[in-house]
């Protein structure tokens, strides 16, 4: 087709949050910002059309525990392990598949069992160990997943796999996905806000931009770091010296100064200009508005724990997820470091459960309180599990377990999703699915599916390809449905 | 009868819907772009995926008899086309593209298309872009008196046959701005806007152009974009994202377009200038090219599965980067659009393949191939230190004639003289001699018990020696904690009662535990060197076995470049033959672990036997040293054997000794100048950067066809060879990658001609002629002014393959000289500008936004290449991300460098750069993109680089402009804009400054703060309020619209 004659669909005009024309002080710009709006497009520049059907979710507030907890640690419990202490894995159940290199050559794969204790909680039933109290409490609102597997068996490479549906970076992130999907539901924030927490170790993997980066769709789609240290969003505050005031006089010139250029020239561009500098000034006061926590009552001490005021760490970031979600936010990732126990796991799984244990419960509860878990996904999960066998030295007081892909456990809650059950099986070593696999692409097609999106739908033209997040694969897990 | 249906419906189309071309249907325009979009994906190039045995790509296919017996396309007969009737088709069942995969039915206007393409004779013809361009003849157009050159009838003849008219030509304050910007990346000063505005000579424009295209800045803001198609940074990327260092190779390519290096010569440089006969080191370097792509550090990973990725990587952004090719799509299959087997994938891969390279990379620094590559200053300084090392070995070889006859004398009287005995302490950590029955430190250990026990002594071979019974060791504590990079020595007198054992180590109490470690396994003498046993560290061990019961010394040297090859290891003084284990220290190691002697490695390896005279030391030491080290006999017992009795290692002892003890000061002094001048020479030399480059190895690493695109599932064996679409390689070539690089720029390759000019039109007119520059293939876009497209393509080759008289074309036609402002109705039917109409406005890319906040405050140090520099940048967004220390600014110059200098961590890329659309430099990049957030109002607003810039600007609207407020504002619009404020302009910032000047002069604390921003010192003669006031005026015009747009 031609490309001037076919009309293009107006990509150009990049808002950033929804329709960027509402709101804003400078008179003339909604009728110029409309027009670019074309029928073919819904309101936020995205694809038409969607939801696909009713939705039972609205928005996402995802756990992501980096690194790869171990299963047999906290949710998939297996007895057996205990008779078979130090022995040697069976070739039969290891099936020659492959291991990194940080374990493969090793002179044996010596079976180790989970130092820590398991019951069955709740109505459900449903096994957790010792090391998750909290979240043994909630158990009747969760889908526990015990069939995950996935592709990759390196940080990189699996991270990436869940994050984007392909494990080589160059795909849109899940949130940039929904946002272009669904654009947002405030104007006062962005559509996708990730949030991170080291972990007190201080190491673990590293993390890096592109893990919430748009790749090829438009960059206003990128997931927007809120970050502990300094300004919640970068460059947000005024420099010293600059108040408010100061700074509102500020935009009434530059608005006044861009509405000469505007009227002289008439490029729509100089109109979204006014409005980004509208937007960010309301951003101004409505970020500052939600990380101020004076006004939470103390309950929520008791409820996220002693760090829910303390920024930086999970719990802090599960109370601004839940403040996030009451405020429309559509994609809300979270991430806590490392949960990559290669060694002294009895030591460091312990501490990771007990910084995130409290505050994931909490999370629960709070938007159930509030009514918010009715349509917000919860998710719950790393990018792949442990090895059944001991990775470097196992004594009495220590051992490590290795990636494990062929088999993890995560958790799902609230919109869309059926609590209290527990779905997928593994085999006794927890090395193999025996029931009910779910690949990483079936995750993210019931994903997609809570938010009233067919995931074979929702593409995006890139290099003459139509690109989705599932790439061709994926089903939606219908068991986990409520 | 469906059939009949879809005729009737079809002959509707024809007459009844508005817009659908009742004649002249072009295939390649209308036709292709609906077969590619709609149809190829089950009926293309892709074999595998094929349905109903139908193939629309071809027209042999096309037009052939299918399986079904049907014709899909029947020339001339609408209704005897399968084609017709299945787009028709109301039958879901029956209906394409089909309803089942979720494809909408094909809109009215296309089926029309197709059914008057059929129609007309279904005239079929090769993709556009695989056909090599003809120079067309620029065309007639009415409006003559317009076009300036060949490229304006292009334009004009589309504009006409629109209805439209050019716009008219930008005022020149204007135009000296867009023009300045575009070719140096830089705005023009108020001096040069001044001058070109008064040059009322025939030419003004022309010789502005060729003075812009001859300034170095021009080089630099050329390199930008080239870099981003490089996807060069700083550091490796993936999730460990360590540091690497390929400045020089940005230098290179500075330097390339600067001298305007033709662009055929340039791109065989960047794919294979290692291979050109008689390489330069220049030319290696050009090769850091293909290295650039992302690599892996990540402990555990499958090595060939990250080195296929690399290779892929450079196959994918050779197709984009010069042929406009979408390459990846055919790497797991046949591409689905594009006639590109997934086989001839993997034989454009088969070029790239053969670098000896690993698939797991070291994360501090550059991985091999790498070479050095010194700047010309380098080379000077080196220079240097070589005639002062030379010099000062000169010195020391003048003075042997008499240090040999002092030396003599020394020696004569040695044998009656009181007993003297020396050996090596250079470097010496510690000695654990075995003489005293306690020793300083930890003392005898036994695993498993509090210390306080026994160790037995012996007779040793010097005085007395540790008796080790396979249970008990010595705790010599914590001494010799080195790490990676640290050379260093040990040495001990062994005569063991059994063949394993550890003799002297600093490690974790298991074989595979962290740490170094001296054995005897087996009898043979090994060093490990562990940070994790699988996969990094290092094992080595003597091919021949120790004798038992028997003494000897050992010595093992690691020269601290953490490679089996920087081992030795010496028995009784002589190096012996090693076999490397393992080589693979690639990550720094740290043992808690005490020094121990007679043990390591857990209780299986505790020694039984004699030790005696441990030393260890923090060097390597060399071969003589360690031959002397293993010497017993005293000075005076080597002195008083007959010169021709003496060993070489006999004769070094002494030597060393006296130059050690007895020398006379002068001649030591003189040693020590020698010495230290030829280390200042090798530190220099090793603070010399490297850069990665290309490389082949000297047996080709075969290629296959990867199944699924998997590391592990290799297919059929292929040979290196250009897709078959394309014109094969001249058979005067060597069919490897010097032969593809010379394969791409030939006269007979269609595309990267085209490619090329489109990615020069894009940098100046915002959207390439194709539109999407990656993409040439049948899902890109087509051009929208084909002809002018390969006029410039042919034009481009015909003359050399000159950019820069590429750029002098395009800016000094009319088209580019339009003014941009543009009509309502312009807007509606045209908003991207494609027919051009007008002239380009958009906003400036991320590096000019900053780089011109530099220029116009006076804050911008001008220096071409060199490391990169780390500006202003919010503290902890790479702790927050990846933990460690972080990010350190520079102070000084590095904060004002132009931003292509700028340091590039992929998992966290300068902020700066990302929010005004900078690729991530993950990988090859090669359309603009331009977003409007408010990301980037908050960011121009509050960034500290743009305050402090807004008090420069401001300083130099105070100090330029005059004493009234008016022209000070004036002032501040040249700098800024190259143009005077408008009335209403002036006004309105007349106003705000007068606002701000009275809320700064009532709060001096206020006026300070916004000061105080930025390293740079403040001019302390200006008033401060005024100056707190002017700077917010000057931030207002650093945030204007115009200021971050090209007009």
């Amino acid at each position: 087709m031609d490309p001037i004659t076919q009309r293009p669909l107006l990509l150009t005009r990049r808002h950033f949050f929804g329709r960027g024309a509402t709101g804003i002080g400078v008179a003339a710009l909604a009728g110029l910002l409309d027009r670019d709006l074309s029928a073919a497009a819904s309101s936020h520049g995205g694809p038409a059309g969607l939801p696909h059907f009713a939705p039972k979710a609205k928005r996402i507030i995802y756990l992501f525990q980096s690194g790869g907890p171990s299963q047999m640690e906290l949710f998939d419990y297996k007895p057996r392990l205990e008779e078979w202490q130090g022995a040697e894995l069976p070739d039969s159940i290891r099936r020659g598949q492959r291991l990194t290199t940080m374990s493969a050559t090793q002179s044996s794969f010596p079976v180790v069992p989970s130092r820590f204790r398991f019951a069955r909680h709740g109505q459900s039933g449903a096994w957790v160990s010792e090391l998750l109290p909290q979240t043994a409490k909630v158990v009747d609102e969760l889908a526990f997943i015990r069939s995950m597997h996935t592709e990759a068996i390196n940080h990189d490479p699996a991270v990436t796999f869940l994050q984007t549906g392909a494990q080589i970076a160059g795909r849109p992130s899940m949130g940039a996905w929904l946002a272009y999907g669904l654009g947002s539901e405030t104007k006062d924030l962005p559509a996708f806000v990730v949030l991170i927490s080291p972990g007190s170790g201080g190491g673990g993997q590293p993390l890096y931009d592109r893990l919430w980066g748009s790749a090829f769709l438009p960059t206003r789609y990128q997931g927007v770091k809120f970050r502990s240290v300094g300004d919640a969003v970068l460059y947000l505050s005024n420099p010293p010296g600059m108040d408010a005031a100061g700074r509102r006089a500020f935009l009434d010139t530059l608005a006044a100064l861009n509405q000469v250029k505007l009227e002289e020239f008439g490029d729509p561009e100089i109109a979204t200009r006014i409005a980004q500098y509208e937007m960010a000034f309301r951003m101004q006061s409505s970020v500052p508005e939600l990380t101020d926590l004076s006004r939470e009552p103390p309950q929520v001490d008791d409820l996220y724990g002693p760090d829910a005021r303390k920024p930086g760490t999970f719990a802090y970031n599960c109370l601004m997820a839940r403040r996030l979600a009451e405020r429309g936010v559509r994609f809300i990732q979270l991430y806590h470091r490392d949960w990559d126990h290669h060694g002294k796991l009895p030591q460091d799984l312990p501490r990771r459960c007990r910084e995130t244990d409290q505050a994931s419960a909490a999370l629960i509860l709070d938007l159930k309180q509030r009514r918010l878990i009715e349509d917000t996904l919860v998710i719950w999960g790393g990018e792949f599990g442990r090895t059944v066998y001991c990775q470097g030295r196992l004594t009495a007081e220590e051992y490590g377990r290795d990636h494990h892909p062929r088999c993890f456990t995560i958790w799902m809650a609230g919109g869309g999703i059926r609590g209290g059950l527990t779905y997928g099986e593994t085999d006794e070593y927890c090395y193999n699915i025996t029931r009910d696999a779910v690949h990483v692409h079936d995750l993210q097609a019931t994903i997609l599916h809570c938010l009233g999106i067919d995931h074979t739908r929702l593409t995006y033209k890139y290099q003459g390809r139509h690109f989705r997040l599932t790439d061709i694969h994926g089903q939606p897990v219908r068991a986990v449905l409520a | 009868m469906p059939h009949a249906r879809a005729v009737a419906g079809f002959a509707c189309w024809l007459v009844g819907v508005s817009g659908a071309p009742a004649a002249g249907v072009d295939f390649r325009r209308d036709i292709r772009p609906i077969l590619s979009e709609h149809c190829f994906a089950c009926h293309g190039p892709d074999a595998a995926k094929r349905q109903a045995g139908l193939r629309l790509d071809q027209e042999a296919d096309a037009k052939g008899k299918l399986p079904s017996g049907r014709r899909a396309v029947v020339a001339g007969e609408p209704a005897s086309s399968e084609l017709l009737r299945r787009i028709g088709a109301t039958e879901p069942a029956q209906r394409m593209p089909p309803a089942w995969a979720g494809r909408e039915a094909l809109p009215e206007r296309e089926r029309a298309l197709l059914g008057g393409w059929i129609e007309q004779g279904a005239r079929w013809e090769t993709h556009w872009s695989f056909v090599a361009p003809r120079k067309p003849e620029p065309p007639a157009v009415r409006q003559r008196e317009w076009v300036r050159n060949p490229i304006d009838a292009f334009v004009l003849q589309r504009l006409e046959r629109e209805g439209l008219r050019p716009s008219p030509e930008a005022d020149r304050a204007t135009l000296i701005r867009r023009v300045t910007l575009d070719l140096t990346g830089l705005p023009p000063t108020p001096e040069e806007t001044d001058a070109f505005l008064k040059d009322a000579s025939r030419g003004a424009w022309e010789k502005l152009v060729d003075r812009l295209l001859g300034s170095p800045r021009y080089a630099e803001r050329m390199a930008v974009r080239w870099l981003e198609a490089a996807r060069y940074a700083d550091t490796n990327g993936y999730q460990s994202d360590g540091e690497r260092s390929m400045w020089r190779w940005r230098d290179w390519v500075i330097d390339a377009f600067g001298r305007n290096l033709p662009f055929d010569r340039f791109t065989i440089a960047q794919i294979a200038g290692d291979m050109l006969p008689r390489a330069t080191l220049e030319e290696t370097i050009a090769t850091g090219f293909h290295r650039n792509h992302r690599t892996s550090a990540e402990g555990g990973i499958v090595e060939e599965e990250f080195r296929v990725e690399y290779v892929a990587d450079r196959v994918e952004t050779t197709a984009t980067v010069w042929l406009g090719l979408t390459a990846g799509c055919a790497r797991c299959h046949d591409h689905k659009y594009d006639p590109l087997t997934q086989k001839e994938f993997y034989r454009l891969f088969a070029y790239f393949n053969n670098v000896p390279e690993r698939g797991l990379v070291y994360n501090f620094g550059n991985e091999e191939p790498y070479v050095k590559a010194p700047t010309p200053e380098h080379l000077r300084r080196l220079e240097e230190l070589d005639s002062k090392a030379a010099a000062a070995a000169k010195r020391w070889a003048g003075l042997q004639p008499r240090l040999a006859k002092l030396q003599a004398s020394w020696e004569r009287q040695l044998p009656q003289a009181e007993p003297l005995d020396w050996t090596i302490s250079d470097g010496l950590v510690t000695h654990v001699s075995g003489d005293s029955a306690e020793e300083k430190t930890g003392g005898c250990a036994e695993a498993g018990l509090a210390p306080g026990c026994h160790l037995e002594q012996a007779p040793g071979r010097v005085g007395m020696a540790r008796a080790f019974d396979g249970r008990r060791f010595l705790d010599a504590g914590d001494k010799a904690n080195f790490s990676y990079l640290d050379p260093f020595t040990v040495a001990a007198w062994v005569n063991p009662a059994a063949g394993t054992g550890a003799i002297v180590s600093r490690t974790e109490e298991w074989l595979e535990g962290e740490g170094w470690a001296v054995y005897l396994m087996d009898g043979k003498v090994r060093l490990h060197i562990t940070r994790r046993w699988t996969d990094i560290s290092l094992r080595v061990e003597t091919v021949e076995p120790v004798a038992l019961d028997r003494w000897q010394h050992i010595a093992v040297t690691y020269d601290g470049y953490r490679k089996a090859a920087g081992v030795r290891i010496y028995v009784d003084g002589s190096p012996r033959k090693l076999k490397v284990l393992f080589d693979e220290l690639t990550y720094p190691f740290g043992a808690k672990e005490p020094l121990r002697i007679g043990a390591g490695g857990g209780p299986k390896f505790h020694f039984r036997g004699l030790i005696d005279e441990v030393r260890v030391f923090k060097t390597a030491l060399e071969p003589q040293q360690a031959a002397v080290l293993g010497l017993l006999e005293t000075m005076n017992e080597i002195a008083a054997l007959k010169p021709a009795a003496r060993t070489p290692a006999h004769r070094d002892k002494l030597a060393f000794c006296y130059l050690d003890r007895f020398a006379p000061e002068e001649m030591r002094k003189t040693r020590r100048e020698m010495l230290d001048a030829r280390r200042e020479r090798e530190r220099y030399f090793e603070s010399i950067p490297t850069v990665m480059v290309m490389r082949e190895s000297a047996t080709p690493r075969p290629a296959f066809v990867l199944k699924r695109g998997a590391y592990d599932a290799p297919g059929e064996r292929v040979s290196p060879g250009a897709p078959a679409f394309l014109p094969p390689l001249d058979p005067r070539w060597p069919n490897n990658r010097l032969g593809l690089a010379r394969w791409l720029v030939d006269r007979s390759n269609p595309l990267t001609a085209r490619v090329t000019v489109n990615r020069l039109w894009q940098m100046l007119f915002g959207t390439g002629i194709v539109k999407t520059a990656e993409d040439f293939g049948s899902q890109g876009e087509p051009p929208s002014h084909p002809e002018l497209l390969d006029w410039l393509a042919c034009r481009f080759m015909d003359g050399g393959w000159d950019v820069q008289a590429m750029l002098r074309i395009m800016t000094t036609s009319a088209a580019y000289r339009q003014a941009s402002r543009a009509t309502p109705e312009l807007l509606q039917n045209d908003p991207e500008n494609r027919l051009l109409a007008r002239g380009p406005r958009f906003r400036l890319p991320a590096e000019m936004i900053r780089d011109q906040a530099l220029a116009v405050s006076g804050l911008l140090v001008e220096k071409v290449g060199g490391p990169p520099v780390r500006p202003y940048q919010p503290p902890g967004l790479w702790q927050e991300l990846a933990g460690g220390r972080g990010y350190t600014e520079d102070k000084g110059e590095g904060l004002w460098r132009r931003s292509l200098y700028t340091y590039w961590k992929r998992t966290v890329a300068p902020p700066s750069m990302m929010t005004f659309d900078a690729p991530t430099r993950e990988t090859c990049a090669v359309r603009d993109v331009r977003t409007n957030t408010p990301l980037q109002a908050l960011q121009l607003m509050n960034d500290v680089a743009y305050m402090e810039a807004s008090r420069k600007l401001a300083g130099r609207m105070m100090k330029e402009g005059g004493a009234a407020p008016e022209s000070r504002i004036d002032r501040g619009f040249r700098l800024v804009l190259a143009r005077a404020p408008g009335q209403r302009e002036a006004r309105l910032v007349g106003e705000a400054f007068a606002r701000f000047r009275g809320r700064y002069g009532s709060d001096p604390k206020a006026a300070a703060e916004l000061l105080s921003l930025g390293h740079s010192p403040r001019d302390a003669a200006l008033d401060p309020a005024e100056l707190a006031a002017w700077t917010a005026v000057a931030s207002l015009l650093l945030n204007l619209d115009e200021t971050v747009t090209k007009e």
